[in-house]
């Protein structure tokens, strides 16, 4: 026979101000089995808890219903309280009149009438429960992390450094990723490379660091605390213990003509290559997709100058594994593609180009060396047009958000062009200047002011070359829309930051959800921002949304918090509200059939099987079994059992008809 | 079907099988099941349009599994259900030999499984074109006629389960129906029972059945039943691009394509 206690909350006048919670407590008072039921001000206050605790032992309670706001608030709360007293705490129910009830209804009648049924029902579902005990799971404590930009390498170096193990899997031959790449940063303008560089050699020599570059995530299975991750070696062609960098390999290559990816197609590379001077590892790669070898079948160029003799052409893709308890996903962003702009000419007039291309023309690494020369002719422009929000903010194109870094470099963009163009001239279109940041509304005021950038607030309709000038109209909005023709020797494109191509297929080989633009999605947008909906696996950087160096590095070290937050305990405690699949007597041993429908319908891969053996060792039957690590309780399952062989335990079928049949025959 | 006596003689005689299932002649003019257990018998076993009985029904039940290894004669809606077993992991290739039928009631032989998928890929399990322009009519009725309809259409039913236990997909140990902690479905033959019953098979049966219409066959009503599967193969087709049974694990309703319609989230 169940003993029920009911205890209903008045949540200050949250829940009372629109039910009569008195009314609520008598009514329930009168259901079969409640043996105590009362109400109070503040359930969840220490004397709230004692009004619980004191109930469970004076009436020998076998089941707590509390009536008052969220489980999500304070389902823990109250679990707690009775296991304090006694009582397994998944025999503690809570009912949501705030919410469910006085938040979204009128003082009426009905409403202390609604609230009355919801006690009813928990009542009915609490005669149900069955006492359970969290689930214990090991942890492996080895971190993946995904990406070697500044994000991955700021993560790795937090998680390392708190004496965990990091493998870091970059899928370029060098880590350093985007930031690399910079001339100098916002709002300090120190050079992006000199700060970057020391932190990738320290990846590099980190011993806890294992770095694999050149390589990708080919599957991820498993669950938190227990991953298994197979990782793509792609082929190098050179064998890294042997190399010694010396550069005579990619000095001799013949293939010179290829657009380098570094330089944003600015400047060119070889076949086999280290994409920067400063790159970790400073060993190259071939790229077979234009070595005349692989292509044409003959060269071998490398080969012959190279003394150590690590050139290996039979190298092939290879598939490692690794056990890791906790992933960090930091792949980054992209920017927007040549065919996006076509009213910009963006890949028609080769003086159009993005604004990281600027940052090459402009680093003392790039192409030119640092100085602004216009890539079509060399010349140093003499009048060059930035246009913001190049792409962004723009629903007719697909992008309705903002880049949110656009209009901070932008302005770095053209005081660097001042600093280094004395005579030049620069024209920013914009629509808002959103420098939201510490210094950095100083900064874009500095731009203004002091290096003398003429910003206009208005979009470029189009660009046009006329006469060896790029002619960009526009119009100034605070003008009143008066109508501006620039004769230019170089537009910059503040282009729209988009997420990575592939993103859509990783964050599907996570099991991790993205959004509309397919960046990776957070587990909450306040509260949880570098978790994701899986649990075990993390975000940082842009890969999440466009977003800045210092933000990109707070988020790193917020996930590496996380995953050492995780690492720090022995086991990891679950919620045992799981499912499981139910097991009877021999010879049925269980009424499930074994059909696996639900292996395959299960978003978590959470379904294994179970074989039942004789003493033989002969196979009986094979079950469907859950693993408790892996699953999330979501229930599909649960659905999907012909034979109602699965439940989720804390909601079981029983629970679930009690509850609904409470209301039915009420 | 001389040769497919042949082979089951011989393959009764070796002791590669120890029970063939066929069809033969029943007592009052139809054919039923057969289970020949004796090499002697083989010549009781016909084979002709009548035989529409799915035989592939009896390779789950007890009673048959425990005479030992099997054989099954299987014309076109056997091998459908075979492979639909085998895809839910019912049989296993090494526990049954199939000896295929054709239409003309010639042997079939099939190495394997496999054989038997590729041979389906010739037939497509479409509903045919008069069925079909009766389940256009059924979906062409407004929400008011359609529930007048399946009331009336169901309630002669008084609950025999013949259906189920004629149907080879209907394997379960336990059905549903008989799950009574809780009873989700009514044990009683009136009005909303029935509904509960028929709608909850034909969910259960979603993108497992195969079209062999052995659950009209036998019911004793003459309930048209298969309507709601027929209704429910002509969605799978035209939404999903079902084409019929695979081995591949998983089924339409468990799994998802990328290129899978989402229209009907609105």
């Amino acid at each position: 026979m169940s003993r029920i206690g009911v205890f209903v909350c008045h949540c200050g006048e949250n829940i009372s101000a629109t039910v009569d919670v008195e009314k609520v407590a008598q009514a329930a008072a009168g259901f079969d089995d409640v043996v105590h039921s009362v109400d109070y001000k503040y359930m969840c206050s220490d004397p709230g808890q004692t009004l619980i605790k004191q109930a469970i032992k004076e009436h020998n309670l076998t089941g707590v219903v509390v009536a008052a706001c969220s489980p999500r608030m304070h389902e823990p709360t109250f679990r707690k309280a009775c296991a304090e007293a006694g009582l397994n705490g998944y025999m503690c129910e809570m009912t949501n009149l705030r919410e469910h009830c006085s938040w979204v209804h009128d003082r009426t009648e009905e409403t202390t009438e609604k609230a009355i049924d919801l006690v009813r029902m928990l009542v009915e579902k609490v005669k149900n429960n069955k006492p359970l005990e969290p689930i214990l799971v090991p942890i492996t404590k080895t971190a993946l992390v995904i990406g070697g930009g500044i994000a991955g390498i700021q993560t790795s170096l937090d998680i390392a450094n708190c004496g965990h193990k990091v493998i870091l899997v970059e899928k370029e031959p060098s880590i350093g990723g985007h930031m690399s790449q910079l001339s100098e940063t916002f709002p300090t303008l120190d050079c992006s490379q000199c700060i970057l560089t020391p932190r990738m050699v320290e990846v590099a020599q980190h011993p806890n660091i294992e770095l694999i570059t050149y390589a990708e995530l080919d599957s991820l299975e498993g669950y938190i605390g227990n991953f298994k991750a197979k990782i793509r070696k792609k082929a190098k062609s050179v064998d890294h213990s042997v190399c010694t960098g010396c550069g005579d390999c990619w000095g001799k290559c013949p293939s010179k003509k290829i657009p380098s990816e570094f330089n944003a197609g600015l400047g060119s590379r070889t076949a086999i290559y280290v994409p920067f001077p400063q790159a970790v590892p400073n060993k190259p790669v071939i790229d077979k997709s234009n070595c005349n070898y692989y292509q044409k079948g003959k060269c071998k160029i490398c080969e012959k100058f190279c003394k150590p003799g690590a050139i290996r052409f039979d190298q092939e893709d290879e598939i490692v594994e690794a056990e890791v308890g906790a992933v960090v996903v930091t792949t980054g962003f992209d920017v927007v593609k040549p065919e996006f702009f076509p009213e910009y000419g963006y890949g028609k007039y080769k003086d159009v180009i993005t604004g990281l291309q600027f940052e090459r023309l402009a680093s003392a690494s790039g192409p030119t060396l640092g100085e602004i020369r216009r890539p079509s002719d060399e010349k140093v422009p003499e009048k060059v047009v930035f246009i913001a929000c190049a792409g962004s903010r723009d629903p007719a194109k697909g992008i309705n958000y903002c880049s949110k870094i656009c209009c901070m470099y932008t302005a770095k963009h053209a005081m660097l062009y001042q600093h280094k163009v004395h005579t030049g001239k620069s024209f920013v279109f914009y629509m808002d200047i959103r420098a939201a940041g510490k210094n950095y509304d100083e900064f874009v005021r500095r731009a203004i002011e002091e290096d003398k950038v003429n910003y206009i607030r208005g979009r470029v309709s189009t660009v046009y070359e006329k006469d060896g000038k790029l002619i960009v109209k526009g119009a100034d909005t605070l003008m009143n829309g008066e109508p501006i023709e620039i004769e230019a020797d170089m537009v910059v494109l503040a282009s729209a930051g988009i997420s990575n191509p592939g993103s859509e297929e990783l964050a599907q080989k996570l099991h991790v959800s993205y959004d509309r633009y397919k960046f990776f999605a957070e587990a909450h947008p306040k509260l949880k921002p570098v978790e994701t909906n899986t649990a075990g696996i993390f975000l940082a950087g842009a890969c999440q949304a466009p977003k800045d160096i210092p933000e990109t590095v707070g988020m790193a070290s917020g996930a590496a918090s996380k995953v050492a937050a995780l690492f720090s305990q022995p086991e990891l405690k679950r919620e045992p509200l799981i499912a499981v699949v139910n097991r009877q007597m021999p010879p049925v041993f269980s009424s499930c059939v074994g059909c696996f429908l639900c292996e395959t319908a299960c978003p978590y891969n959470a379904i294994g099987r179970e074989e039942i053996k004789d003493r033989n060792g002969n196979v009986i039957k094979t079950l469907a079994r859950v693993n408790e690590g892996l699953c999330q309780g979501c229930g599909t399952c649960v659905a999907f059992c012909r034979t109602k062989s699965i439940d989720i335990q804390g909601f079981s079928n029983e629970q679930m008809y009690s509850e609904v049949m409470a209301l039915l025959n009420d | 079907m001389d040769n497919v006596k042949k082979r089951a003689a011989e393959l009764l005689k070796s002791e590669a099988v120890k029970v063939v299932i066929g069809y033969t002649m029943g007592t009052n003019g139809k054919p039923r099941a057969a289970f020949i257990q004796n090499a002697e018998d083989v010549d009781s076993l016909i084979f002709n349009a009548q035989c529409v009985q799915n035989l592939a029904v009896y390779l789950s039940k007890a009673e048959i599994k425990q005479l030992g290894k099997p054989a099954i004669v299987a014309p076109l809606n056997v091998l459908r259900a075979i492979i639909q077993l085998a895809s839910e992991m019912q049989i296993q290739e090494n526990e049954l030999i199939v000896l295929g039928v054709s239409p003309d009631g010639e042997l079939i032989d099939f190495q394997n499984f496999s054989a038997i998928e590729k041979y389906l890929e010739d037939f497509n399990m479409e509903v045919d074109a008069k069925e079909k322009e009766t389940l256009e009519k059924i979906s062409s009725m407004s929400l008011e006629e359609r529930w007048k309809f399946w009331n009336e259409e169901l309630a002669e039913c008084f609950k025999c389960y013949a259906c189920r236990a004629a149907c080879p997909m209907c394997y379960c140990h336990k059905c549903a129906v008989e799950q009574n902690k809780p009873q989700w479905i009514p044990v009683a033959a009136h009005r909303l029972g029935n509904l509960e019953w028929h709608i909850m098979r034909a969910m259960h049966l979603a993108g497992r059945c195969v079209n062999c219409d052995a659950c009209h066959e036998a019911c004793p009503k003459g309930i048209n039943l298969n309507f709601l599967t027929k209704l429910m193969l002509n969605d799978a087709q035209e939404e999903f691009g079902y084409t019929g049974v695979t081995l591949k694990e998983g089924n339409l309703l468990s799994t998802f394509k990328t290129n899978d319609q989402e229209n009907f989230i609105q």
